[in-house]
């Protein structure tokens, strides 16, 4: 009996020790991280798409601080569907650990990535939105807020005495619909500041005729926010030809070689960038999260920056309106 | 009296009660103790180890990255001294209004041509350029082309460079705009250019290094899987960082200040949710600080390894020295064991016990120390037993052989009474028969005397009583004479013949009769004395062993107890030996004494 009790606190004793040896190494040491990999899909793979190539550098920022694997593909022109739901096929059929893609707009890409959620596959949503049985986690940069940015630029610029008129690509395009709510929420506390929308249809020359007619027609317009760079560049184009530079202040969204040029001669008075590499970074961060089992938010937002010309060559700015460095 | 108290004793263990339990507990505690400190001593120190050893691994990278960017610099600035002391750009960029711009032709067109050499052999190179105070510029390229919305008086570089007079500066990266539609990213060394009499600044001097050399030296890096390395200057801005822009939108942070008030080729580790890192700072002759960032388990990719095979040997080690102490206590304890076992035997009585324990140790000592001292016990009890035995068997004979004064006083009263009646002849018997008694009992030579000797006595004390009793006694000696050689105790038949004269016969109306007889059965002497006197009721056969047992204080009348008689033949010849007594009252009492057949 008493030997028994003695064995038994040893017993104990030892479990306990054990125990406690193993709590050790256990608390003090993470557990080795099983290999994540993740893929990633863009609307567009090409060397010459800045943003995209942007969006895959922040992608692939992500993937080294975890240490993941990464694999990003995409079609090379941000129209070929057929080249997205190729891939997206094949994602199905290779089963990735979790996926990240900026989705055409297009229901075959729909209709597939409705699949992947259904084979339980972790799905972020970058840069444009989709309607999914249950929503998806989506990384996006702001485009309301954006637009809140360029009609505040607008009247910095304009001393609070906006009128403007507004140029787009498509009634139908979500994003320029996102980025005129913002501009009109802005401008909405002054009167007759917007004189109206107008759509260029992604076209250079009409949006140049719509300017000029819009001069002619509003002696006292003096702004034009284009909604994206065809606007923007044939917007410029009138104003040049007017000789209004300066007169009439040209909001512009994105960032091109010409739109830098502009920039930089004045033309074009301030254009608000996103920041791409963060929706890649962030894009991939988030499906990360989600095979780490982590609650992740549901929608999650980047910002845009407002670049002039006096700001453009500060140490932030220059990595957004010039991206890489070989070139 | 101050009693140690067991519960509030000092010893900090649980009260064992076995020895083998406290060794074992000890042990163990000792043991566990023991390789826990060990193993995760040598687990930290192995670690540490392989922590020191990567840190001074990613020193000698960042030295490597250093010296790589360093080498790249020096050679802008070897590039800047040609053009500082080249002649054609001196003439060039002189301040002299005699010269007019159709003489400089020829010399643009050899400082071109001398830029585009150097640019042809350093791929690193992007642009070399002059640009004169005098407002004449000269490039690389054939045509230079400015581009119309930047004012060179307004870029950092030119600033800088100006305001330094003859230093050379290096810029952070940026993006060189001053060229028309060109837009690279580079690192720009700039320098004001002297005059001949080395007073006036005349122009200054650019040398732009691709970014791309300095981005691709850092990120091809190999730090582990997650390591990277990144640049800061004197004031703490970013000159190079892998994630450049997600530290600009605030979604990262890095140890800048840290790095920045950093020495030198020391390192600092950081242990974040990020994980736990290793910073190691290298500074550059120009301003920067390359900044080697490797995460520990990256770089101890086999930390789990000594882990688990520290823990392995631990467990293995303590397993096998709680076996070890297991069997140790149990060795240890055994013999003790057995001691206290045995100890247990002899407690009981047992003094026969012989411990047996090998060891030579002090238990084996303890054991023969015990073994000599039960024997020493044993022998001291025997001695004691037989020293209390001859002290009673001498005390029972001086008892029994000393003659009943009663007996003596009434003898010599029967004598005086023959005398006077002028009875000589029983005057002289009885007298020789009283000496012979007195003779018996007071030779205290021999306890032991032949039966003959002892039949004569009794024969002797009989006819003195009868001279007493006269027609009262009557008696008979009926002794086998093959039993006469044995021997008896002396005055052994003497104390029953009286009790049966005063107890049996005295006090009967009637005349009685005692019978002597004696003979042998197989290895026995049986002696009767047979008397039918009063005989005695079984309670009074009771009080004759009772009496015995109050020991001689009760005074009675026969001098000596029956049951002295009793313990005196037990004593002498054994416990098989001893007197039986049968009574009936009115039918007389008959004594059978057992004594063993002792030849002379």
């Amino acid at each position: 009996m008493r030997i028994q009790r003695a064995t038994l606190l040893l017993t104990i004793i030892f479990i306990a020790s054990v125990v406690y040896v193993i709590l050790y190494f256990k608390l003090f040491i993470p557990a080795p991280e099983h290999e994540q990999s993740i893929t990633v899909i863009l609307k567009e793979h090409n060397i010459r798409s800045d943003f995209w190539q942007t969006v895959s550098s922040g992608a692939k920022a992500a993937a080294k601080e975890a240490g993941a694997e990464i694999a990003i593909a995409g079609p090379l022109q941000e129209t070929d569907v057929d080249g997205q739901v190729e891939l997206l096929e094949e994602i199905l059929a290779q089963k990735p650990q979790a996926v990240v893609i900026a989705p055409i707009n297009d229901d075959r890409v729909t209709e597939r990535l409705q699949k992947i959620q259904e084979a339980k596959i972790p799905l972020v949503i970058i840069d444009t939105p989709v309607k999914l049985g249950s929503a998806p986690a989506f990384v996006s940069n702001d485009h309301t807020a954006a637009g809140v940015q360029a009609g505040k630029v607008t009247l910095e610029q304009t001393g609070n005495r906006p009128k403007s008129v507004i140029i787009g690509d498509f009634a139908a395009s979500g994003v320029s619909a996102e980025r005129e709510k913002g501009i009109r929420q802005a401008l909405l506390p002054y009167g007759q500041s917007v004189y109206g929308t107008y759509y260029c249809s992604d076209s250079e020359e009409r949006a140049y005729l719509i300017a000029k007619t819009m001069m002619r027609d509003h002696g006292d317009l003096n702004a034009i926010i284009a909604l994206n760079e065809s606007a923007a560049l044939g917007a410029a184009k009138a104003i040049k030809d007017a000789s209004k530079i300066g007169l009439i202040k040209l909001i512009g969204f994105d960032t091109s070689a010409y739109e830098i040029r502009l920039l930089e001669e004045g033309t074009l008075n301030a254009t608000v960038v996103q920041q791409p590499f963060n929706i890649g970074y962030l894009g991939v961060q988030t499906a990360l999260d989600m095979l780490d089992g982590k609650k992740v938010k549901p929608v999650t937002y980047t910002n845009s920056i407002v670049v002039t010309k006096e700001n453009m060559y500060s140490q932030e700015n220059q990595k957004l309106l010039f991206p890489f460095i070989d070139k | 009296m101050l009693k140690p108290n067991k519960r509030t004793s000092i010893i900090p263990f649980p009260p064992f009660k076995s020895i083998q339990s406290s060794i074992f507990f000890t042990f163990s505690c000792l043991i566990l103790v023991t390789v826990m400190v060990i193993s995760l001593n040598s687990y930290r120190l192995s670690v540490d180890a392989v922590e020191t050893n990567s840190q001074s691994y990613v020193q000698e990278i960042i030295k490597q990255v250093n010296s790589n960017i360093q080498s790249y610099i020096d050679n802008m600035e070897n590039i800047s001294m040609l053009a500082m002391t080249n002649k054609d750009v001196k003439y060039y960029i002189s301040n002299n209004s005699f010269i007019s711009k159709s003489d400089r032709m020829p010399y643009e067109k050899r400082i071109s041509d001398l830029f585009q050499a150097i640019l042809y052999s350093r791929k690193d190179i992007s642009a070399i350029m002059v640009f004169g105070y005098n407002g004449f510029n000269v490039s690389d390229r054939r045509i230079t082309l400015l581009n119309p919305y930047v004012k060179l008086e307004e870029q950092s570089w030119y600033k800088e460079a100006k305001r330094k007079g003859g230093q050379s500066v290096i810029s952070p990266p940026h993006v060189q705009n001053i060229i028309q539609n060109e837009y690279r990213w580079v690192v720009s060394l700039s320098r004001e250019l002297k005059s001949t009499d080395g007073i006036r600044g005349e122009g200054i001097f650019l040398v732009d290094l691709n970014l791309s050399i300095i981005n691709d030296i850092c990120s091809q890096i190999n730090m582990g899987k997650k390591g990277y390395v990144f640049i800061v200057d004197k004031s703490g801005n970013i000159v190079y960082h892998p994630q450049q822009q997600l530290i600009y939108s605030n979604l990262r942070s890095e140890q800048i200040s840290r790095a920045a008030a950093a020495k030198s080729g020391t390192s600092f580790t950081v242990d974040d949710d990020k994980g736990k890192r290793v910073y190691s700072v290298q500074d550059t002759n120009f301003g920067w600080k390359i900044v080697g960032v490797a995460y520990t388990d990256d770089l101890i990719a086999n930390e789990g390894m000594i882990r688990n095979s520290i823990l392995m040997y631990a467990l293995i080690g303590i397993l096998f020295s709680l076996l070890l102490s297991l069997f140790l206590s149990y060795r240890i304890s055994k013999p003790l064991r057995i001691l206290q076992r045995d100890m247990k035997k002899v407690e009981r009585g047992n003094f026969d016990v012989r411990t047996n324990i090998e060891p030579i140790n002090e238990i084996g000592q303890l054991g023969r120390s015990f073994n000599l001292m039960t024997a020493q016990i044993k022998n001291l009890m025997e001695e004691i037993i037989d020293n209390q035995e001859s002290k009673r068997k001498s005390e029972l004979m001086l008892l029994q052989s000393q003659i009943n004064p009663h007996f003596l006083y009434n003898t010599l009263d029967s004598i005086i009474w023959m005398g006077e009646q002028k009875k000589h002849e029983e005057v002289v018997l009885m007298t020789s028969a009283l000496a012979k008694l007195f003779r018996a009992s007071i030779t205290k030579d021999k306890e032991l005397v032949p039966i003959r000797v002892e039949v004569e006595h009794i024969t002797n004390y009989l006819l003195i009583q009868k001279m007493r009793y006269d027609e009262q006694l009557e008696y008979e000696i009926d002794v086998s004479p093959d039993i006469m050689h044995y021997k008896t105790l002396k005055i052994l038949l003497q104390p029953f013949v009286e009790n049966a004269i005063y107890h049996g016969i005295r006090n009967k109306p009637e005349p009685g009769k005692i019978t002597i007889r004696g003979r042998e059965q197989n290895e026995t002497i049986l002696f009767e004395v047979a008397d039918d006197g009063m005989g005695m009721t079984p309670e009074q056969l009771e009080n004759i062993w009772t009496m015995h047992d109050k020991k001689q204080g009760a005074k009675s009348t026969s001098g000596i107890g029956i049951g002295n008689v009793h313990e005196r033949i037990k004593l002498f010849f054994g416990q098989e030996y001893g007197i039986r007594i049968q009574s009936e009252p009115e039918e007389g009492t008959v004594v059978t004494i057992a004594i063993p057949k002792i030849k002379e």
